[in-house]
């Protein structure tokens, strides 16, 4: 199976460089692709000096427009899966191995590596947690996906999960919609229990302010999910953007 | 005729604006700033607007259909609305060009990554198959 580590980043050079290592460590058979969502200060040349693909965004596209990149390169070049890890280095890559042989047994279309089944690691702030609790229990009852951790960004997608984003995939905040529309779609989603750092270097894009509108907005989307056209409708014949 | 519902003096101004206001939109959309389609709503509404002022008794009838006592709240409450609706119109369209931008901005990443690729193997002299 071909397998393309995706790796969104946006002014990551202190520590895209060790990611890489360790997946190249951790995930020998995995190419690699960073998506440079803008970066100013040079993530992406440091990318391109290690020698792995470089999807270079002329325009701050967030990270959902930056992974779905990601997925359309994936598709373009013909990978059965795609993985996908931050490039800040709080994902460990030795947890793809165990994730990537859901997909390959057939057993996941859709794997999410959850901090929150076995103890460890890092596992944000006290209010952070309430609010993941509390998407995935909103998660649960929106469409029946069973995920503790619906806010992860370390994930592994099989053909069908990796078509399905290519095509669709939400803007801003978008990992638990995304949880929403692969159940939604038919996807088997699975999670498996990994350990996450906290990040390296820089500060996390997201603040108090921001979690409140993180979760308004999540909110709101996994409400009107139902009321969207179904992605499923997409492949027969009905153009979509 | 019953005392004007509408003092002539401000009649003939408010024609005089409303006039203005669609040779402005005629002449942004031959000047190709302002497309047909998205000009249509402001182009109706405002001779909508003309309509009223040329035939303020009009204005009285709408009131009373929508059992509002004073014209003049009529024409608030129904401004309101065609604002309101020109807005949604706007954002309706700015949320397409977002995506529409999104999916340019990624072909684009695509294609440089693409060239990039094609570039690196033509450097190394080579040409042969990956």
């Amino acid at each position: 199976m071909r397998v393309l580590v995706i790796v969104p980043a946006l002014n990551e050079a202190m520590s895209i460089a060790s990611v890489i290592d360790s997946l190249r460590r951790n995930a020998p058979g995995c190419d690699v692709a960073v998506v440079d969502d803008g970066s100013t200060d040079g993530t992406a040349a440091i990318a391109a000096s290690l020698d792995v693909v470089v999807l270079r965004s002329p325009i701050n596209l967030g990270i959902g427009g930056a992974v779905q990149t990601g997925y359309l390169w994936a598709r373009e070049r013909g990978y059965d899966v795609a993985v996908q890890i931050d490039g800040d280095g709080q994902h460990e890559p030795r947890y793809i191995a165990v994730a990537l042989a859901l997909v390959e047994r057939g057993e996941a279309d859709l794997v999410v590596g959850s901090r929150f089944i076995e103890a460890g690691g890092f596992r944000s702030t006290a209010l952070r947690r309430a609010g993941i609790r509390y998407l995935s229990w909103l998660l649960r009852l929106r469409c029946g996906a069973r995920v503790t951790d619906p806010t992860s960004g370390f994930r592994v997608a099989g053909r069908r999960a990796l078509e399905l984003f290519a095509d669709h995939y939400p803007s801003d905040y978008p990992e638990p919609e995304s949880i929403a529309m692969a159940v939604r779609t038919g996807l088997r989603v699975r999670e498996v229990a990994v350990r996450m750092r906290q990040r390296e270097h820089g500060r996390s894009s997201i603040n108090v302010l921001r979690t409140v509108y993180y979760l308004a907005k999540v909110s709101m989307a996994l409400m009107l999910l139902p009321a969207r056209a179904r992605p499923a409708a997409a492949k027969d014949g009905v153009a979509s953007s | 005729m019953r005392h004007p519902l509408v003092p002539l003096q401000l009649q003939l101004l408010a024609i005089g604006v409303l006039v203005a206001f669609i040779s402005w939109v005629i002449h942004l959309i031959r000047h190709h700033r302002l497309s047909v389609r998205d000009s249509l709503l402001w182009l109706l509404s405002t001779i909508a607007a003309l309509v009223a002022t040329v035939f303020p008794i009009s204005l009285q009838w709408i009131a009373s259909a929508l059992g509002i006592a004073v014209p003049s709240n009529a024409v608030f409450a129904l401004a309101f609305v065609y604002v309101l609706l020109n807005l949604l119109a706007s954002t309706i369209t700015l949320s397409g060009n977002a995506a529409r931008i999104r999916r340019i901005a990624q072909e684009c990443t695509l294609l440089r990554a693409e060239l990039d690729a094609l570039r690196a193997r033509v450097e190394r002299g080579g040409g042969g198959c990956t």
